[in-house]
């Protein structure tokens, strides 16, 4: 089964790179430019997993994770923080906003496809 | 290497949007601008910019963005001021960072010290904010993050895995101790206790994912603890009672590893990992009581396969048993000291001697890999959503939508022409057309989002009307938007400009007062005027508020005396009243002013507005404001509606105004003074239109044989049309009446139907409006 990952970061180059790196190791990638995207795409489609960036406009990670755990639906979806930030202060907001586990970017390929499934089934 | 050339070529493409954007951001800031919004921007320009940098490695401009970002987070969160002087400085820093960019660019390198000066600036501001601390502030940048383990309660397992003693031990306290586990009585066998907490679930962590990631560090035995499991009365859906004992083994295996896995949960539950200190060498006999409920042998598939069944069944069972017994399994002994040695040859070379996690992890992200030809291709694993573009021409986007209209009519007629005999014959055809009419209707969405734009694009243009109006006027006003991002149909974004003008200038000139007149009203004498857009259902919603005067209602009654569009014994109610600012040539303003006030501007809105499917509704507080709502259809040229005939006619109704359909005959009509007749619908009396009357047309049903369609436009009140029948739900595509014909009162277009015959659209709103007028003449 091919897993489909929800890439959510402002940046087109990041994406991009997720881009690359997931649909060269199997996975159907979807992306979205901020949270608010993020929302409509995970709406529409069966999502398996989510990348997300924080800093973003219109909606940022956090609010975005707050949003989609406020569904009942998505209660454990797996959500990874995709950070550049080194002090643990947004990954602790992010986790505390519900997000399961976190990416430090720049990422090496091999370690984001090893998170990606330290968290899904 | 070219894919990596193409990230750079994407990443140089985005430097040079997030510098023009930088450019324009503090083009605006230099003039005073100094919102949370616009500092946020900023900071996420230098935040992606450098974002991108890492990943390339590009070093002299990570460190300067982070040194700038820095910064700018100071600023934004307020510990920084902006001042004029942080401002030129940070205009300086942007040029650097320009620099930066076409250096890494070009391939050049910059001088080693190059915004050095600037850099010590951000850091000495920076400092003034710290207190001057140095020591906090290094500036550099922090490439990895490092673990910190507190002291944890060490239970030392004594003679057969019973707990005999606990003592406070204090575990690798600096990082370098990792390695050796402080009690390394027997090398590579540990005990993990793990009790999850109900957050670890709410963020979607799972416990048997956490066993996988641990069963690919070693041999591994999961017994779950279920004593805590409460009476089925006591039991609450999401309480968490389950805790697990994971006795694991592998040759090498360090508590760092063991706690690596649990990275993610790491405070969302409680964690206690222990050295074996009982066992015999791992050599000599099978490891005691755990059973290998899985082997690190077959790693991949073994673990990946591992289900939750295995997992769960096999703990319990093994509690069920005496924990003396040992279960027979799978002599442990050998085999996995030679799967590992396979598993360490397979991992990274990078640490041979002792696989640590970071290298052990990739092991199992390997399996996708291969899989990349095979499946990954079938959907092209690409499914880019907003962010890879074409440019199209217009013309042949809507060369596709015209025939996604023509394709919804046929549709439409081949469900017509299936009647019950031919429903009952062909079952297969029935269901193909139904596949058709879902196809259909997915295209259609499809074509139609192309067609989506933001609002942002109208609405931009509006802070610019929005500060002219202020001059002229004298006034002061504030313009706030919401929901720029909604995305309407190009044309509707189109027709939205003139509208929305028109609206502005009603408000910045009709509503918003004098700034002493607001003063002595106790408002703020800065007016606002807030213009929002959402999506409700099916419908746009842009909302034009203004917190000024409100309609002014007595002057409006007596101008529609004036003109006769109120006949002098009707008092209508002040939801009518405020419905009379639409009517053509209608005009409030004591004297015509340079800016509205030429009695078209409402009319404007109301005819462009209409001729896009759309409706108005309007509501005023007297002295506190007034909201004009624009419900717009989320695509054009595509509606639902009701199909009902009057006289022999087809016409009708789109569904999003229809409330509910009755027969005549169980329906309490009254008759009114004014010649008028109501229905009364629980308790409400609801003006009734019989729609053949109206259009000049005879009925030929007797009065109970009919039916009434209960409607509701935007806002207003209800309206019962009686029509003679009710034929069926279905799409029509619009074709506009003006266009092709005139503009009718009552009628808002035209339609093809299935069959080849034409329907009118009914204009709800339209109707309701007209008969106000006709029953005042």
């Amino acid at each position: 089964m091919t897993l489909r990952v929800l890439t959510v970061d402002d940046s087109r180059t990041i994406l991009a790179m997720l881009h690359h790196t997931l649909s060269n190791a199997g996975f159907e990638v979807l992306q979205a430019e901020d949270g608010k995207q993020g929302l409509d795409v995970l709406m529409s489609h069966d999502i398996d997993v989510v990348i997300t960036d924080i800093n973003m406009p219109v909606m940022d990670g956090i609010e975005f994770i707050k949003n989609v755990r406020a569904s009942g639906q998505y209660q454990s979806l797996p959500i990874l923080i995709l950070t550049t930030e080194t002090s643990q202060d947004k990954r602790d907001q992010g986790k505390a906003a519900g997000g399961t586990g976190w990416i430090v970017k720049p990422f090496d390929p091999d370690k984001l496809i090893s998170v990606i499934h330290r968290v899904v089934h | 290497m070219s894919d990596l050339d193409d990230f750079k070529a994407t990443y140089f493409d985005e430097c040079s949007e997030l510098m023009n954007e930088l450019e324009e951001q503090f083009a605006a800031i230099e003039g005073g601008e100094r919102d949370a919004d616009r500092l946020n921007a900023v900071f996420r320009a230098i935040h992606s910019i450098k974002g991108g940098a890492g990943a390339f490695g590009f070093s002299g401009l990570v460190g300067f963005a982070h040194a700038y970002e820095t910064l700018l987070d100071y600023v934004r969160d307020g510990r920084v001021e902006m001042t004029d002087d942080v401002v030129s400085l940070c205009i300086r820093a942007n040029d650097i960072v320009g620099d930066y960019i076409n250096a890494a660019q070009s391939g050049e390198e910059l001088a080693a010290d190059y915004g050095q000066e600037e850099k010590q600036r951000f850091d000495a501001i920076a400092r003034g904010q710290r207190g001057g601390d140095e020591d906090e502030w290094s500036g550099e940048i922090i490439e990895e993050f490092d673990i910190e383990f507190t002291p944890v309660r060490v239970e030392l397992a004594v003679d057969d895995g019973d707990v005999v003693e606990a003592v406070e031990a204090p575990v690798a306290a600096e990082p370098d101790t990792f390695d050796a586990p402080p009690m390394p009585v027997e090398p590579g066998h540990w005990e993990v206790r793990f009790t999850p907490y109900r957050q670890l679930y709410s963020r979607a962590n799972d416990p048997l994912l956490l066993f996988r990631e641990l069963a690919a560090l070693g041999e591994i035995n999961v017994r779950a603890i279920l004593t805590d499991i409460p009476a089925l009365s006591d039991f609450e859906p999401f309480g968490v009672y389950c805790s697990w004992e994971i006795s694991l083994f592998a040759p090498d295996l360090t508590e760092s590893a063991i706690r690596e896995v649990f990275e993610f949960v790491d405070g969302d539950c409680s964690i206690e990992v222990v050295p074996l200190g009982h066992v015999v060498p791992p050599a000599a006999a099978p490891a005691p009581a755990p059973v290998a409920v899985v082997q690190p042998a077959k790693a991949d598939e073994n673990l990946m396969a591992l289900t939750e069944d295995e997992v769960a069944a096999a703990p319990v069972r093994l509690v069920a048993e005496a924990p003396s017994a040992p279960v027979a399994a799978e002599p442990v002994a050998e085999e996995p000291a030679l799967s590992f040695a396979d598993l360490a040859n397979e991992i990274s070379a990078s640490a041979p001697p002792r696989p640590v996690p970071q290298a052990a992890a990739p092991k199992p992200a390997a399996a996708p890999k291969p899989a990349a030809g095979g499946e990954g291709g079938e959907e092209g694993g690409n499914r880019a959503v907003g962010v890879q573009s074409i440019r199209v021409d217009l013309d042949k986007v809507d060369r596709v939508v015209n025939m996604v209209s023509e394709l919804v009519i046929t549709q439409s007629m081949l469900t017509q022409q299936m009647d019950e005999n031919l429903r009952a014959r062909y079952t297969e055809l029935v269901r193909g057309l139904e596949v058709l009419a879902q196809t259909t209707r997915g295209l259609q969405d499809s074509v139609m989002a192309i067609r989506a734009q933001p609002v942002k694009s109208v609405f931009s243009r509006m802070p610019r009307l929005v500060r002219e109006l202020a001059t002229k006027t004298g006034k002061k006003i504030k313009l706030e938007t919401i929901g720029e991002n909604t995305e309407i149909d190009k044309t509707v974004i189109e027709q939205l400009s003139d509208p929305l003008t028109h609206m502005i200038r009603n408000s910045a000139d009709h509503g918003i007062e004098d700034p002493e007149k607001r003063k002595s009203r106790g408002k703020s004498e800065i007016g606002t005027i807030r213009l929002s857009a959402e999506q409700a259902g099916g419908n746009i919603l842009i909302i034009v508020e203004d917190d000024g005067n409100g309609i002014n209602r007595e002057r409006v009654l007596q101008l529609a005396r004036d003109k006769g569009l109120v006949a002098p014994d009707i008092t209508p109610t002040d939801e009518q009243i405020d419905q009379l600012i639409f009517a053509p040539g209608f005009s409030t303003a004591d004297a015509v002013s340079d800016i509205s006030g030429r009695g078209v501007g409402m009319d404007v809105v109301l005819s462009n507005i209409k001729k896009i499917g759309g409706s108005v509704h309007v509501r005023s507080w007297t002295g506190k404001g007034s909201r004009v709502t624009l419900r717009l259809p989320l695509t054009l040229a595509v509606l639902d509606v009701m199909l009902v005939k009057v006289g022999e006619s087809p016409y009708v109704v789109p569904l999003s105004s229809i409330v509910e359909t009755m027969q005549c005959s169980g329906a309490i009509f009254e008759r009114v003074p004014s010649g008028g007749q109501v229905l009364q619908v629980r308790g409400e009396y609801v003006q009734v239109i019989d729609v053949a009357q109206r259009f000049g047309m005879h009925s030929n049903k007797a009065p109970d044989d009919r039916f009434v369609v209960l409607c509701e436009s935007e806002g207003s009140q209800k309206v019962a049309l009686v029509v003679d029948d009710i034929i069926g739900q279905q799409q029509v595509v619009i074709k506009s009446l003006e266009e092709n014909f005139e503009q009718v009162e009552g009628i808002a277009g035209g339609t093809i139907l299935g069959d080849g015959n034409v329907a009118l659209i009914v204009d709800v709103q339209g109707l309701r409006v007209h008969q106000i007028h006709q029953n005042a003449a």
